[in-house]
C-alpha cells in the first residue's frame, strides 16, 4: 500500500496506509501507553490509556483504533494527553486493590508501570473498594475480579488466537466481569496464554502461585521438552535444596519461533523433574534387587562388562536403544559410541516419521522442506492426517494465525473431523487408515478416489478439493506419521507447485535421533554403512552390515544372541510391547530420570538429567535447530552425554577419539576461585552467549557439535545466529541417500496437550487438570 | 587584654570539666553492669537484630512480599511463600511467609529492609549479642525473629485456641 506521511510530536514519519497509529508511533520510538492494544489481535478501544490529540478532531482520540492518514498532526505528550493520562490511571485505580506485595504480579505489573510513568500518586476517591474473593478456575488458573481492568486480551487471545473461546464478558458497563465458560470453572486446554497475557494480576497461574517473585529468578531460554515442535520456553530458575528449582516458564520476551505462544506442557509441565519419584542414584542389580550404588561401582561394572562380552561374543552382541529426548550432541555421541566402541550397527530408537524416506524423496534438491515460521507466511497449507490442537500445538497455532491474519487457505484431510477444519478453506474427512490412498489420489492417481469416498466427502468434492490445491502456489504439506516409505516420495512429487513439506514426528527431538543416525542401517545425516563414508574416515573402520531394530534386538535376546543392551532415555519395554523377560539373560544398563517398565528390568539404572537441565541443541519436526541450555538442576543426576563417555572411559576406551576435545579458547569456569555449584555452569553460558566456547572437558557438547557441523551437509547452519537464540532450519534435502524402512516400525506416540510419554506420568500439573481425564492409562501412553 | 580573654576561656572550660566531674557517670559498664543488657544502653532508633512483627490480632504481619529481599543490599534473606488457609492462618494477608531466615554472617544492619517493608512487618530491634563459634548458627529462622504474642493475645484469645490446645505456651514467654 502507498506511503502516508504524517507529523507526530514534530516528527516527520512515514508509514504504509493502513498502519493504526499507535504502530506508526511505536515505529519512530514514540511510546503510546495502552492496556487492552495487543498486536495480532482484534481492537478494543477499551482502556482509554493511548488517548492522542489529533489536530482538527474536536477531542482526544484512541491511537489504537485510529488508522493514520496523510498529513496528520498528532500530539502525544502534550498537557492535555498527560491530564487525560492521569485520569484514567486514577479510574483503572479507583477499585484496583493495591495488594502489590501479595500479587504474583508485582514487580512486572503493565498497571504498576503505567501508575509509575503517568499516573498520579493521590486519588479523589474517598468510597471504599468493592471488594470480591479470588476464586479458582481451574488447577492452574486463579481470578482476582477486583484486579481486574477490564482490557479483554485474555477474552480475544483465548477465542481469537486459541480459538477456544473459553472466556467471556458477563453484564454490562461497570458491573462487567471476565466469566469462565462453565459457570464456576475453566473447561479449556488450559494454555495458560490469557494469564500470560493479562497485564495485571487478575489472571494468575496456580502453578506458580506465590512460588517466587519475577525479580528473585533468573531467565533461561531454552526449547521445550515436550513435543516435536521445538517452542522456545523462557524458565524462571531459584536456588534451592538440591540445585536449581525451576519455577515458572512463559516466553514473555517473544523470541523464537513461537513469539508468545506456549501450550499447558510448555508452560508448566516442566515439574517432573522435581517429582519425588526421580532417580538420583545409580542403582545396581545385586541378589536380584536394585540397590544403591556409587556412581564409579555403576560405570566400572558397565565398563567392564561391555568390553568383555565385546571381546567374547563381538559388537553383533550389543544393543543400543536411543532416545528421542536427548540432544542432538546425545544422539551423534551415542551413534558413534556404539559404531565406534562397541563396533555394533544395532542401534535403534521408537520412531514417529518416516524421516528417512523423506530424506530419500527430497535427496538432492533443497528448499522444499518447510520451517515452522514458513507456517505462519505460507499462502496455503495443506494438512493430511494427525490432529495439530492436541499433538502439535505450535503447527495449529501457527496455522490459525495465518489463516485469521493473512487470510491463508487451509485445506485438511482427514479421517476425524479435526478441529482445524474451523479454519480450513477445504475439508475431506475420509476413511479412518485411507492416509495412503489420499496421498495416491492427491498425486494423481484417481483410482484410490475409492477408497476415499466417505461421508461428505463425494467424488466431485474430492476432485474440486484436488484441482484447489494444484492451483496454489507455494503450499506447505504437514502430512501425519500415517504417511510413510513409498507414500512419502508419493507425495512429494506429486504435482504440487513449489510445494514444501513437514514430516510430522512426536517428540522433541524426534528429528534429531533420525538425523544423527540412530538407525540399524543408516550413520549421520542418513549415511548409508559404506566403507568409504565421511565417517569411515573419521572414525575409522566401522562395521558395514545393517543391525538389529528394536523388536529385533528382543528376539535375538530371547534367543540367547544378544548379550547386552544399553539404553539411553527410552523406554522400549513399554512402547514396543516388548516381554521384559526376554532379556533377562542379557546385561542390561538403562539411563533414564525415573524407574520405568526398561529399568526395572536392568541391571545398572544410571540417574539421567533431563533437557531442561543439560546443554545442546534440538531440531524440531520441521527441521529447525534450536539451543537448550542448562536451566534447572537436581542433585545426584549426570548428563547422558558426560554417562556416554563415561562408560567409555570405563572400557578402557580412548576418550579423545570419541570427544575431540581441547583446543578451543581456554577460560576460567570458576574452579581457581572455588565456584560454587551452578556458578561454572552459569560461566559457560555467558562464554556461549559470547561466542566463546570452552570444549576443554570431554564432557562438553560443543566439540561434538563441531563435528556434526563438519560432517553433517544439513547442519551447515550459521554457527552465529544459533548461539544468539535463533532458530536455523536444517534442510533434509541436503542430507544423505536416506533409505526404506519396515513402516510397522514407525509407532505414532498419540500424546496429546495433557500427556508427554514417561514426563506426562510424572507431571503434576497435566495430570491436575480435570481436562487430562480422558487420558489414555500409562502403560499405553508412549514412553521416551 | 588578650590574657584576660585567655584566663576567661580557661575558667568556662574548666568549669564545664570541673561541672561534669559531678555528674553521675555515664560511662557503660558492660558487660558487669546491672540488669538483663549488663549495662548496656541505647538509643531507640539502634538497629540491632531483627523483629518480625505481630498485628493487633496476633497474626504475623510479614505477607511474603520479597521487597525487604530485594532490597537488601547483601542478599542475606531468604524467603519461601505459602498460602494461608482457612485452617491454618498465619498472616492477616493471602500468604505468609513459610521460611524467613536472615543471614547474620551478611547482614550489614543497614536498615534498608525495614524501610522497603510495605507492612511494617520488619523492624530492627536491639538484639546485639549474636556472636557464636559456629557461623551457620548466624542464619536466624523465622521463630527466632517474631515477635511474642502480646499479652491480650492469652488464653482469652479465639485466635491460638488451637495452638494452646497444641500446646503452646498461652502466655507470651520471656525472650521468645
Amino acid at each position: 500500500m502507498a506511503d502516508l506521511t504524517l507529523t507526530v510530536d514534530g516528527k516527520k514519519l512515514t508509514a504504509p496506509a493502513g498502519t493504526l497509529l499507535i504502530e506508526a508511533c511505536k515505529s519512530v520510538g514514540i511510546e503510546v501507553p495502552s492496556f487492552c492494544y495487543y498486536p495480532n489481535l482484534s481492537l478494543q478501544g477499551a482502556c482509554r490509556m493511548c488517548l492522542v490529540k489529533i489536530e482538527k478532531m474536536p477531542k482526544l482520540q484512541t491511537a489504537c483504533t485510529t488508522v493514520i492518514s496523510e498529513g496528520m498532526v498528532v500530539a502525544t505528550d502534550s498537557d492535555e494527553v498527560r491530564q487525560a493520562r492521569k485520569s484514567m490511571v486514577e479510574l483503572l485505580l479507583g477499585n484496583h486493590p493495591l495488594d502489590c506485595p501479595v500479587c504474583d504480579a508485582g514487580g512486572e505489573c503493565e498497571l504498576q508501570d503505567m501508575a509509575f510513568s503517568y499516573g498520579a500518586a493521590e486519588s479523589k476517591f474517598m468510597e471504599a473498594k468493592n471488594h470480591k474473593d479470588e476464586q479458582q478456575w481451574s488447577p492452574v488458573v486463579y481470578f482476582d475480579r477486583p484486579r481486574c481492568i477490564l482490557c479483554y486480551r485474555c477474552v480475544r487471545v483465548c477465542g481469537e488466537g486459541m480459538d477456544v473461546w473459553a472466556l467471556g464478558v458477563q453484564n454490562r458497563g461497570v458491573s462487567s466481569v471476565i466469566a469462565p465458560n462453565k459457570q464456576d470453572h475453566l473447561e479449556c486446554e488450559e494454555c495458560g496464554m490469557c494469564i500470560d497475557i493479562c497485564p495485571v494480576g487478575a489472571l494468575t497461574s496456580g502453578a506458580y502461585r506465590y512460588k517466587t517473585r519475577p525479580w528473585e529468578m533468573n531467565h533461561i531460554g531454552t526449547t521445550c521438552t515436550h513435543c516435536a515442535d521445538g517452542c522456545k520456553t523462557t524458565l524462571g530458575v531459584r536456588r534451592s535444596d538440591t540445585g536449581m528449582e525451576i519455577v515458572r516458564g512463559d516466553n514473555r520476551d517473544k523470541s523464537g519461533i513461537n513469539n508468545d505462544f506456549l501450550c499447558i506442557k510448555g508452560r508448566y509441565a516442566f515439574d517432573f523433574a522435581h517429582s519425588t519419584e526421580r532417580l538420583t542414584q545409580p542403582l545396581i542389580r545385586k541378589d536380584g534387587k536394585l540397590s544403591p550404588a556409587t556412581w564409579e561401582e555403576a560405570f566400572a561394572l558397565a565398563g567392564k562388562n561391555f568390553a568383555e562380552i565385546r571381546t567374547a561374543h563381538g559388537g553383533e552382541a550389543i544393543g543400543v536403544v536411543g532416545s528421542s529426548r536427548t540432544t542432538n550432541e546425545e544422539n551423534y555421541l551415542l551413534s558413534k559410541f556404539a559404531r565406534m566402541v562397541l563396533g555394533t550397527n544395532n542401534v535403534d530408537h521408537h520412531r514417529t516419521a518416516d524421516f528417512p524416506a523423506l530424506a530419500a524423496a527430497l535427496r538432492g534438491k533443497s528448499g522444499q522442506t518447510a520451517s515452522m515460521r514458513d507456517v505462519l507466511s505460507a499462502p496455503a497449507i495443506l494438512l493430511i492426517g494427525n490432529n495439530p490442537t492436541e499433538q502439535h500445538p505450535l503447527l495449529a497455532w501457527q496455522i490459525r494465525s495465518n489463516v485469521r491474519l493473512r487470510r491463508a487457505k487451509l485445506y485438511v484431510v482427514n479421517s476425524q473431523p479435526i478441529k482445524l477444519r474451523r479454519q480450513a478453506a477445504g475439508f475431506a474427512q475420509i476413511p479412518a487408515g485411507a492416509e495412503a490412498h489420499a496421498v495416491a489420489f492427491l498425486a494423481g492417481d484417481d483410482a484410490a478416489l475409492d477408497h476415499l469416498v466417505h461421508q461428505s466427502a463425494t467424488r466431485e468434492s474430492l476432485l474440486a478439493l484436488r484441482d484447489k490445491l494444484r492451483a496454489e502456489t507455494g503450499l506447505v504439506v504437514a502430512f501425519s506419521s500415517e504417511i510413510r516409505g513409498a507414500d512419502v516420495a508419493r507425495l512429494v512429487h506429486s504435482k504440487f507447485a513449489g510445494a514444501k513439506f513437514i514430516a510430522l514426528a512426536d517428540y522433541a527431538n524426534s528429528r534429531g535421533a533420525a538425523d544423527m543416525g540412530l538407525y540399524p542401517d543408516l550413520l549421520p545425516g542418513y549415511e548409508p554403512l559404506t566403507t568409504d563414508s565421511r565417517f569411515a574416515q573419521e572414525w575409522g573402520t566401522l562395521p558395514t552390515v545393517p543391525g538389529l531394530t528394536v523388536p529385533a534386538m528382543a528376539a535375538a535376546a530371547k534367543a540367547g544372541t544378544l548379550k547386552a543392551l544399553y539404553v539411553v532415555g527410552a523406554n522400549p519395554v513399554a512402547r514396543f510391547g516388548l516381554d521384559p523377560f526376554a532379556f533377562s539373560g542379557s546385561f542390561v544398563v538403562v539411563q533414564d530420570m525415573f524407574l520405568t517398565e526398561t529399568a526395572l528390568m536392568a541391571d545398572i539404572v544410571l540417574p539421567a538429567a533431563n533437557a531442561y537441565e543439560k546443554s545442546g541443541t534440538f531440531t524440531n519436526t520441521c527441521g529447525d535447530l534450536q539451543l537448550v541450555k542448562k536451566a534447572g538442576e537436581v542433585a545426584g543426576v549426570k548428563s547422558d552425554f558426560e554417562m556416554i563417555v563415561r562408560i567409555a572411559d570405563a572400557m578402557g576406551f580412548e576418550v579423545r577419539k570419541l570427544v575431540p576435545f581441547g583446543g578451543g579458547t581456554h577460560a576460567d569456569m570458576g574452579q581457581s576461585r572455588g565456584a560454587q555449584s551452578g556458578e561454572a555452569d552459569r560461566h559457560s553460558v555467558w562464554l556461549e552467549a559470547h561466542g566463546l566456547e570452552p570444549r576443554m572437558s570431554p564432557f562438553d557438547p560443543v566439540a561434538i557439535f563441531d563435528e556434526i557441523q563438519r560432517l553433517v551437509p544439513s547442519y551447515h547452519v550459521s554457527r552465529l545466529d544459533l548461539l544468539a537464540g535463533n532458530d536455523q532450519h536444517t534442510d533434509i534435502g541436503e542430507a544423505g541417500p536416506g533409505a526404506a524402512h519396515d513402516p510397522n516400525l514407525i509407532i505414532p506416540a498419540n500424546d496429546d496437550l495433557f500427556s508427554s510419554g514417561t514426563l506426562g506420568r510424572y507431571s503434576h500439573t497435566l495430570n491436575s487438570v480435570m481436562e487430562n481425564k480422558n487420558a489414555p492409562a500409562p502403560s499405553e501412553v508412549g514412553a521416551d | 587584654m588578650s590574657v584576660i580573654k585567655n584566663i576567661g576561656a580557661i575558667a568556662k572550660g574548666m568549669s564545664i570539666t570541673f561541672g561534669e566531674m559531678l555528674q553521675p557517670t555515664t560511662v557503660e559498664n558492660y558487660p558487669d553492669g546491672p540488669g538483663p543488657l549488663k549495662g548496656a544502653q541505647f538509643q531507640e532508633r539502634f538497629r540491632g537484630t531483627h523483629v518480625l512483627q505481630r498485628d493487633e490480632n496476633g497474626l504475623e504481619k510479614c505477607v511474603a512480599c520479597f521487597l525487604c529481599a530485594a532490597a537488601c543490599p547483601s542478599n542475606c534473606i531468604y524467603i519461601e511463600a505459602a498460602e494461608n488457609t482457612a485452617e491454618q492462618r498465619i498472616s492477616g494477608a493471602e500468604r505468609y511467609a513459610k521460611v524467613y531466615n536472615i543471614d547474620y554472617n551478611r547482614c550489614i544492619f543497614c536498615g534498608y529492609c525495614v524501610e522497603a517493608c510495605p507492612t511494617d512487618a520488619i523492624t530492627h530491634g536491639h538484639g546485639f549479642e549474636s556472636a557464636t563459634f559456629n557461623a551457620s548458627a548466624l542464619v536466624y529462622r523465622k521463630e527466632q525473629m517474631l515477635s511474642p504474642t502480646p499479652a491480650h493475645m492469652g488464653s482469652n484469645s479465639v485466635f491460638n485456641h488451637a495452638d494452646v490446645e497444641a500446646g503452646a505456651p498461652a502466655l507470651p514467654q520471656a525472650g521468645s
